[in-house]
């Protein structure tokens, strides 16, 4: 009976699948263009300074990287490398090169080009690439054979194959290999670039648009779209009323005031998507009054956060418990210390920490006030929600003047100057628990360790973590890693929000889980007919 | 003449130089650096790895020297975030904006001049307060939001018009399209500039029709229009040609707000990409062009006086 009934049950789900690739194939409209938006000018090039948020996905269609998130659980899929192998000890992986890819000029890709991606560009300092922080690890690529190679590293690092997933694409050493600054060739950069992806660019208008056709010569067949435009629109209110007048297939980091006007028309969906990304309060940890963890526990403790996250986010977010995120599945580990909303006790412990009300309504101890300098830079929702933080640390005694400054200057002084004493800002992070760049005593002062966090019991459970080499060892270590970071609070985290993205219903193949997946598997988007 | 015009261009160009040297200097001091070589996960190394790549290690009079060195010759330098030279890109997008600034341009002074001699005509009559209401308005509303409100209603609603751009993808050629992508911008454009010219229009026509001239043309019997048209338009021109030319410099330097909303790829965008991006070659080739043609601007209506009104000579 029970054989039976999971015989029944696998037959219908054949019949359904084999009835969704019929229709699939029939219903994919192949003369149609998808229309998407970026909000400045694309640089055609992964690791050019400044080639983020307006170029980030459309350099994930154009650039292939070795390997890519797998829809399902963000684990490293093949892309350019079919398979990939760390050898004793960690210290060097090799990689096996898919056979038979072409650049969209016709020249083969090969070994040289992830060799020079990775030694002539992306660890070079002079260069100054976009993200080369993040691959300190690898010392270099050596080839082994026309499609093998072999990454050698300064230390363990299990997360490379999760990094080289995330906008890392590989470009051509038959290209930019003879150019002064392979970053700076505008010809490529602003114009016609040579790339392996499914789409490849026909025309890049400045100020207007990009558009892309189908590469012929992409290793797995033709696409199913028949191009695609992005268009270069700098306000997102003009972009989502583009996309309501129809004019738009793809809204990418929506905003949740936008989602029931997109809504409302019927022929959008809004995707929640996530991402590793969460909002903090970073404490400076140079500054001794900020060093008392009861302190930052009860900072914690005093702010509403899911208050905020209804009031900012319209409830498009969860509060976080650490850095990782949900997403990450066997990685996450929830089980950790949480400080709910409690201004009361928030209250005792500042009392018990010494920190007791004086005649002004502000904290003081040994002469000291618990007042902060708190800037804050004019971008999204930073300033709302600094304010509202200000307001929850007002009620339990603790004084911050908060300063709001232009972003680009909030980012030279406040960032890279460590100028502040307490902050809120965001890390968006690769789908991997390493956050050893935002944490590690390395990191701190000039890395990317905003509040100069210096641990070496964290920094030796991050070593593990990166030496460990199997699925298990590593979620041991991580999961450790994640108690010890909730009870230290190196930063004070806020909330992991929901990325919002808007798409035409008839958009198919488009993976829900995170946008830089979706775009990684750009060859499978279709659109159905009307 | 001659002697008058080589002073005028004289004086226009120690003007531009005053204009950049205060810029360069003043933009170079506000904090934070260019958009593109720092963002929130830049480390201390990779900034000064980029800085000095751009020069940007170097004392600011030491850069301005080399980018005055190299304006005179014609070579704006390369911008930083773009990657592009910067003459190239004001190339690009001076065309739109030319296009954009003439469409809104004769829309204002027209509808303007038009709006202002019917309420000069029937003063403190119906005519009169509805032309006051719709300046009044014209003067009040933000751009960017009627902009926004403009592109809710004639593209989002009633679908009659583009929402963005200067031109529909594939169709480059096509005039009635640049057209149709032209009227929300330079309408909303022109909404704001319009009243100013309805106004001066208004006084200065009110100023002649008080005229012994015009008193005695109507006494012997000539018909208002004919009046109008011989006697009190050309009086009235130099207040309303001084207008026009204060308005025709704000829309060349490129309505900021406007293309920024409507996506419309010209100057304006550009300059205030080029600013919150702390693009410095592009900000000073932008403000060098601003400068140039405010100079030229203001010498054609000084020179269009002496034609207008003979009585006023330049020597």
């Amino acid at each position: 009976m029970k054989v039976r009934g999971t015989l029944f049950r696998a037959l219908v789900a054949l019949l359904f699948a084999l009835g969704a690739a019929v229709a699939t194939a029939q219903d994919a409209d192949t003369s149609a263009v998808l229309n998407l938006a970026t909000n400045a000018d694309p640089t055609l090039n992964p690791w050019t300074p400044g080639a983020v948020i307006e170029s980030n996905l459309i350099n994930t269609i154009l650039f292939e990287q070795l390997t890519r998130y797998s829809p399902e659980d963000l684990t490293p899929s093949p892309m350019l490398a079919t398979s990939w192998q760390a050898e004793e000890g960690g210290l060097a992986w090799v990689f096996e090169l898919r056979q038979g890819v072409v650049w969209s000029d016709g020249d083969p890709f090969d070994a040289a080009d992830v060799a020079f991606t990775f030694n002539d560009v992306v660890l070079n300092p002079d260069l100054g690439a976009q993200s080369a922080s993040q691959f300190s690890a690898i010392d270099r690529v050596e080839v082994l054979g026309d499609h093998t190679v072999r990454f050698v590293l300064n230390e363990p690092f299990s997360a490379l194959p999760y990094y080289l997933a995330s906008f890392a694409g590989i470009i051509p050493v038959h290209v930019l290999g003879e150019a002064e600054n392979p970053l700076q060739v505008a010809s490529f950069n602003k114009g016609i670039p040579v790339t392996t992806g499914p789409y490849k660019v026909a025309e890049f208008v400045p100020g207007s648009f990009v558009r892309l056709v189908p590469n012929e010569l992409y290793w797995a067949g033709e696409p199913k779209l028949a191009g695609m435009v992005f268009r270069i629109i700098p306000d997102l209110n003009t972009q989502v009323a583009e996309a309501m007048a129809g004019q738009l297939d793809v809204v990418t980091r929506l905003s949740p005031q936008n989602v029931r006007g997109i809504e409302s028309t019927g022929a959008l969906e809004v995707l929640r998507q996530s991402q590793n990304l969460f909002f903090f309060v970073a404490p400076n940890h140079d500054d001794e009054r900020l060093a008392d963890v009861r302190v930052r526990q009860a900072m914690t403790m005093a702010i509403d956060r899911e208050a905020m996250i209804q009031a900012i986010l319209d409830g498009y977010g969860e509060v976080a418990s650490g850095p990782v995120a949900p997403m990450l599945g066997a990685l996450f580990n929830g089980d950790v210390r949480q400080y709910p909303y409690d201004p009361e006790a928030a209250a005792a412990l500042l009392d018990e920490a010494g920190w007791t009300v004086g005649p002004d309504g502000v904290r003081q101890k040994d002469g000291q006030r618990l007042s902060f300098y708190m800037p804050t830079g004019q971008f999204g929702d930073l300033v709302p929600a600094t304010l509202l933080v200000q307001q929850y640390w007002q009620d339990v005694g603790i004084e911050t003047d908060v300063q709001v400054m232009e972003w680009n200057a909030y980012i030279q002084d406040v960032v890279l100057g460590r100028n502040y004493e307490v902050t809120l800002a965001w890390w968006s992070m690769p789908p991997t628990a390493d956050v050893a760049p935002y944490f590690s005593c390395d990191a701190a002062q000039t890395g990317n360790n905003i509040p100069n966090y210096c641990n070496e019991d964290l920094d030796r459970i991050m070593d593990e973590g990166r030496a460990a080499l199997t699925l298990e060892e590593q979620a041991d270590a991580y999961g450790r890693m994640q108690e010890l970071l909730a009870e230290e609070l190196a930063y004070i985290y806020l909330w992991w929000p929901d990325i919002l993205t808007a798409k035409s219903v008839r958009l198919q193949g488009f993976p829900e889980i995170t946008a830089s997946a979706a775009f990684q598997h750009s060859f499978d988007w279709y659109v159905t007919a009307r | 003449m001659t002697q008058y015009l080589v002073r005028r261009l004289g004086q226009g160009l120690v003007v531009l130089f005053l204009v950049s040297l205060l810029t360069f200097f003043l933009i170079n001091l506000a904090p934070g650096g260019p958009s593109s070589l720092v963002d929130i996960s830049t480390t201390v190394a990779e900034r000064n790895a980029r800085y000095a790549l751009y020069g940007l290690d170097r004392p600011v009079h030491e850069r301005y020297v080399a980018w005055l060195g190299g304006a005179v010759t014609g070579d704006l330098g390369t911008s930083i975030n773009q990657g592009l030279p910067v003459s190239r890109l004001l190339m690009q997008r001076l065309g739109a904006t030319v296009v954009l600034a003439l469409t809104a341009l004769v829309l204002a002074a027209g509808f303007g001049v038009l709006l202002g001699i019917v309420a000069a005509m029937n003063p403190n009559r119906w005519p009169d307060h509805v032309v006051s209401t719709v300046a009044t308005l014209g003067m009040s509303v933000p751009n960017f939001w009627l902009g926004i409100i403009a592109i809710i209603v004639f593209a989002v609603e009633l679908r009659w018009l583009p929402a963005s751009g200067i031109v529909s993808i594939g169709r480059g050629a096509d005039l009635i399209d640049r057209l149709r992508h032209l009227v929300l911008p330079a309408s909303v454009l022109a909404f704001g500039l319009m009243p100013n010219v309805v106004r001066v229009t208004r006084s200065a026509v009110l100023e002649t029709k008080a005229t012994d001239y015009v008193r005695t043309a109507r006494s012997k019997g000539l018909p208002d229009g004919k009046v109008m048209r011989k006697h009190m338009l050309r009086n009235a021109l130099v207040p309303i040609t001084a207008m026009i030319g204060l308005i025709t410099t704000v829309l060349f330097s490129g309505s900021v707000v406007i293309e920024s909303v409507f996506g419309y790829a010209g100057i304006g965008r550009l300059a205030i990409e080029a600013a919150n991006g702390r693009d410095y070659p592009v900000i000073l080739g932008v403000t060098m062009l601003a400068g140039t043609v405010v100079v030229v601007v203001n010498l054609v209506v000084d020179m269009l006086y002496a034609v207008i009104d003979p009585r006023i000579r330049h020597g």
